[in-house]
C-alpha cells in the first residue's frame, strides 16, 4: 500500500555510537556526500526497504505524538522540502536525535540511513530512516582521507538479504492531505518496523526508537482495528469448509491470540502462520482479510471494544440448545465432535453433535 | 510410343516436372511456416522432390509384370514425387488439410491408409497417404511453363510408417525373388505394432499438451491483455511454462478475470509503465506471465514463495514493483 511504484532519489548515511563506558554520548560521524548506489545495489536497497516496511511486513502504523519544533516529526516535515544541500546538512540532526534517544549503554551503535523519494500512483513523497546496527565482529570503516563511511561497510550492513538487524521508519505523505492542518498526523502516515524485537517480544519496535527518537505512539484507532480483525476472522472461521471440531479449535485459538498472548502487535499474517497449518489456507485467509479493508501490516492490539466478547465462547444449535462458558474454561473442558445421526427418509444420516463436558453437574432446573 | 521415344520425351520434360515438384514442396512448407510450425523440426526428414530414375521409369513403363500401360508416359503419375514424413498421425492430418485447401492445384487422393483399413480391416500392410497433384491451370514458375497435365505424386506418412516402407518397398515389393509367406507375416506384424505405437504417441502428446491452461485459454488472453496494456507483444519462453506448471492449481475459469480486475485498479495503474521500463532487464517482464506473478504476489504470496522454481533474485524486482515484503517468518 505505501510502497507502490516507489523510487528513491536521495540517500545519506551518518554513523551513531553506543554510549561510552561512563554513559556519555559520542558525537555521531557526519557525512557530507549522498550515497550513490549503482543500479543493482539500489535494487537491493529497495528490496530491503520493502521487506521491512512494505505490504505484508511486520511494520506497524503509528501515530505522531510529539509535534514541537525540535521533535523529529517536525524535522521530517521540514527536511522533505529542502534542496540537496539543506537535506544533507539537516539530516545530521536526525542522527543527533537518535544519539540522544539511545540513553543506555546496552543500545548498540550503527549507521543511520536517511532517504527520500516518491511512492504511490500519485507520486507522493516519503522519507525513510533506517538504523542498521553494528554488532560484534564489524570494524568501523571510515575513509581516513574524506572521513566518509565506506560503501563496502554500508553494503554489508544494509544490502545483504539475510541481514535483518535494523530498525526502520517510513513517513509517507498522505494522498489527500490539504496542507493546511497543523496536525502532522493529517499529513503523514508513519510505519515503524523492528524485526528483532517484533520477532522476540511481539512489540512494534524498541521503545527508545519509536517513542524517544521518533516521537510516536500507538494509534488511537487500535481498538477499532482489533475489533474489526476479531469479527472478520470469526466470520472467516465460521464459513470455512471444515469440520465443527476444527472451527471450534480455531475460534479458541482466536480468543487465545487476542486475550492471552502477550504480543502487543497482531496481524492477519501472524495469525495465519501460527494457527492455519496449510499454506493455501493462509493465503486465502490473508487475501480475505485484505478484502475487508484490514491493514495487511501488523497493528497494535487493543481489545477494549471486544473484552466482553472474548470472555465467553458460545455455541448455538438449530434447536435452540445453547452452550456458554468462559473462554478459558471452554477451551479446556468442552469437546465438540460432529457425528452421523439417524438415517432420514432420503437415506442420509442426520448431522448430530456430540458434546463432552469434563465436569460435574451442580444444578438443574 | 516406343522406349526410345519415351526416353527422349522424358529428357525434354524433366525440367518441367522438377519445377512442379519443387513448387508443391515449397507451397506446403510455406503453409506450415504460416501455421507457426518450423519445417526443420515438424518434418522428421527434410522434404524435397525427387525425379524418378530413368531406368526405374522405363522398367515401370515397359517391363512391370502384370501391368500394361496403354499410354505409359501420361499414365505413370509418379515421374516426380515428394514425400513428407512427420511424427504423429495427427500431423498427417494437418498436411492433408493444407493439400486439400490449396487453390492452385487439383488433388486426387489415390491412397489413404484409413480407407485401406476400412476395405481390408484384417490386413496389416504398407500405410501412407498418396495424392496426385496437377496444376489447376498452366503455371509459370521460375521461368518454366508447367502444363496442367503435369502430375506430382505426394506421399505423407509418419516416421514409423516410413521406416516400414523403406524396409519393405525394395526388399519385397520390387524384388525379383519370391518372398516366403512367413516373411510377409512378420512384416504384417511390424505394421500392426507400428499402428499401435502411433496411437500411443498420439495419446501421450495429447495428455502432455492439454490441461487447464489450454482449457481456459489463459495464455492467449493474458497475451492480449499484456499487449493492450503495454503496446508491446509478449513472448512465451520456457521460464513461463515452468511457472504455469508449478502453479497449475490456480488456473481456473476466474483467474483471468481476477488478474484483469487487479490491473484495472487505479492503485496499480503504474504497472504497464514499469513493465515497459524493465523490459530489457529481466526475462519475466517480456512475458505476459508476469501479470499472473503479480497477482500471486498480492493474493497467493506464501504459495508463490514456497514453490518458486527459480532463484529468488528473479522474483525480488517484481516484489519491489508492488512494495511487497517477501519476509514471511
Amino acid at each position: 500500500m505505501h510502497l507502490l511504484n516507489f523510487n528513491v532519489d536521495r540517500i545519506i548515511i551518518h554513523q551513531v555510537y553506543r554510549r561510552d563506558p561512563d554513559g556519555n554520548k559520542i558525537v555521531p560521524t557526519q557525512s557530507h556526500e549522498f550515497t550513490n548506489f549503482e543500479q543493482s545495489a539500489m535494487q537491493e536497497f529497495k528490496s530491503r526497504v520493502k521487506d521491512a516496511i512494505g505490504e505484508g511486513s511486520k511494520a506497524v502504523q503509528m501515530e505522531i505524538v510529539n509535534q514541537e519544533t525540535n521533535d523529529l516529526p517536525t524535522l521530517v516535515d521540514q527536511l522533505i522540502d529542502k534542496d540537496n544541500v539543506g537535506f544533507a546538512v539537516s539530516s545530521y540532526d536526525i542522527a543527533k536525535k537518535l544519539t540522544e534517544a539511545q540513553q543506555t549503554k546496552s543500545i548498540p551503535g550503527g549507521i543511520v540511513v536517511i532517504f527520500s523519494g516518491t511512492q504511490g500512483s500519485h507520486s507522493k513523497r516519503f522519507l525513510g530512516i533506517i538504523k542498521a546496527e553494528v554488532h560484534s565482529g564489524y570494524e568501523k570503516e571510515i575513509n581516513p582521507k574524506t572521513n566518509e563511511i565506506s560503501l563496502k561497510f554500508v553494503e554489508e550492513l544494509l544490502l545483504t538479504p539475510g541481514t535483518r538487524l535494523y530498525k526502520t521508519a517510513g513517513f509517507f505523505e498522505k494522498f489527500d492531505h490539504n496542507g493546511i492542518s497543523e496536525n502532522l498526523n493529517d499529513k503523514w502516515i508513519v510505519m515503524v518496523s523492528d524485526y528483532q524485537i517484533s520477532k522476540a517480544e511481539g512489540k512494534a519496535a524498541a521503545h527508545y526508537f519509536y517513542s524517544d527518537f521518533l516521537g510516536c505512539g500507538y494509534p488511537e484507532t487500535s481498538a477499532r482495528t482489533t475489533k474489526q480483525f476479531y469479527e472478520s476472522t470469526r466470520l472467516f472461521i465460521s464459513e470455512m469448509n471444515a469440520t465443527e471440531e476444527r472451527k471450534s479449535s480455531l475460534l479458541n485459538a482466536l480468543t487465545t491470540y487476542l486475550k492471552v498472548e502477550t504480543s502487543s502487535t497482531i496481524s492477519s499474517s501472524d495469525f495465519a502462520e501460527k494457527y492455519l497449518d496449510d499454506i493455501d489456507l493462509q493465503d486465502t485467509f490473508t487475501a480475505y482479510m485484505k478484502s475487508t479493508g484490514l491493514p495487511d501490516n501488523a497493528f497494535t492490539k487493543d481489545i477494549e471494544h471486544i473484552e466482553k466478547q472474548l470472555q465467553f465462547r458460545k455455541v448455538n444449535f438449530r434447536s435452540n440448545v445453547k452452550i456458554t462458558a468462559p473462554s478459558d474454561v471452554f477451551k479446556d473442558l468442552v469437546i465438540i465432535e460432529s457425528i452421523d445421526g439417524d438415517i432420514d427418509a432420503s437415506g442420509s444420516p442426520a448431522e448430530w453433535t456430540k458434546v463432552i463436558i469434563k465436569d460435574r453437574i451442580i444444578k438443574q432446573e | 510410343m516406343n522406349e526410345l521415344e519415351f526416353i527422349n520425351q522424358w529428357k525434354l520434360d524433366k525440367p518441367i516436372y522438377e519445377a512442379w515438384g519443387n513448387y508443391v514442396v515449397n507451397s506446403i512448407c510455406y503453409e506450415l511456416e504460416k501455421m507457426g510450425k518450423n519445417s526443420d523440426t515438424f518434418l522428421k526428414i527434410p522434404s524435397k522432390c525427387r525425379l524418378k530414375e530413368d531406368s526405374s521409369l522405363v522398367d515401370k513403363a515397359f517391363y512391370r509384370p502384370g501391368k500394361q500401360y496403354s499410354d505409359p508416359y501420361n499414365q505413370i503419375e509418379d515421374k516426380v514425387g515428394a514425400r513428407f514424413v512427420v511424427l504423429l498421425l495427427e500431423d498427417i492430418k494437418e498436411i492433408c488439410e493444407i493439400v486439400k485447401g490449396n487453390s492452385e492445384w487439383t488433388f486426387d487422393e489415390c491412397k489413404h491408409f484409413e480407407d485401406d483399413k476400412k476395405r481390408d480391416p484384417l490386413l496389416f500392410t504398407y500405410q501412407s497417404v498418396h495424392y496426385i497433384l496437377r496444376p489447376k491451370d498452366n503455371l509459370i514458375t521460375h521461368g518454366i511453363n508447367v502444363p496442367a497435365t503435369t502430375a506430382c505424386e505426394l506421399q505423407v506418412r509418419t516416421l514409423l510408417q516410413h521406416a516400414h516402407a523403406e524396409l519393405t518397398h525394395d526388399a519385397i515389393y520390387k524384388t525379383k525373388k519370391t518372398v516366403r509367406p512367413e516373411v510377409h507375416r512378420t512384416v504384417a506384424k511390424s505394421m500392426a505394432l507400428i499402428e499401435t505405437t502411433d496411437e500411443f504417441f498420439t495419446s501421450v502428446t495429447k495428455q502432455l499438451n492439454y490441461g487447464p491452461l489450454q482449457e481456459y485459454g489463459v495464455i492467449e488472453r493474458l497475451d492480449g491483455l499484456y499487449l493492450s496494456l503495454t503496446g508491446i507483444k509478449s513472448h512465451l519462453q520456457k521460464s513461463s511454462i515452468v511457472i504455469w506448471d508449478e502453479y497449475e492449481q490456480f488456473i481456473d475459469d476466474k483467474l483471468f478475470d481476477n488478474i484483469q480486475i487487479l490491473l484495472t485498479n487505479p492503485k496499480y495503474s503504474y504497472l504497464p509503465d514499469t513493465i515497459k521500463n524493465r523490459y530489457p532487464e529481466n526475462v519475466f517482464y517480456q512475458q505476459s506471465t508476469i501479470l499472473f506473478i503479480y497477482w500471486m504476489l498480492i493474493y497467493r504470496k506464501r504459495r508463490l514463495l514456497e514453490n518458486w522454481p527459480f532463484q529468488r533474485e528473479l522474483l525480488e524486482p517484481l516484489a519491489v514493483d508492488l512494495g511487497m515484503s517477501t519476509w514471511t517468518d
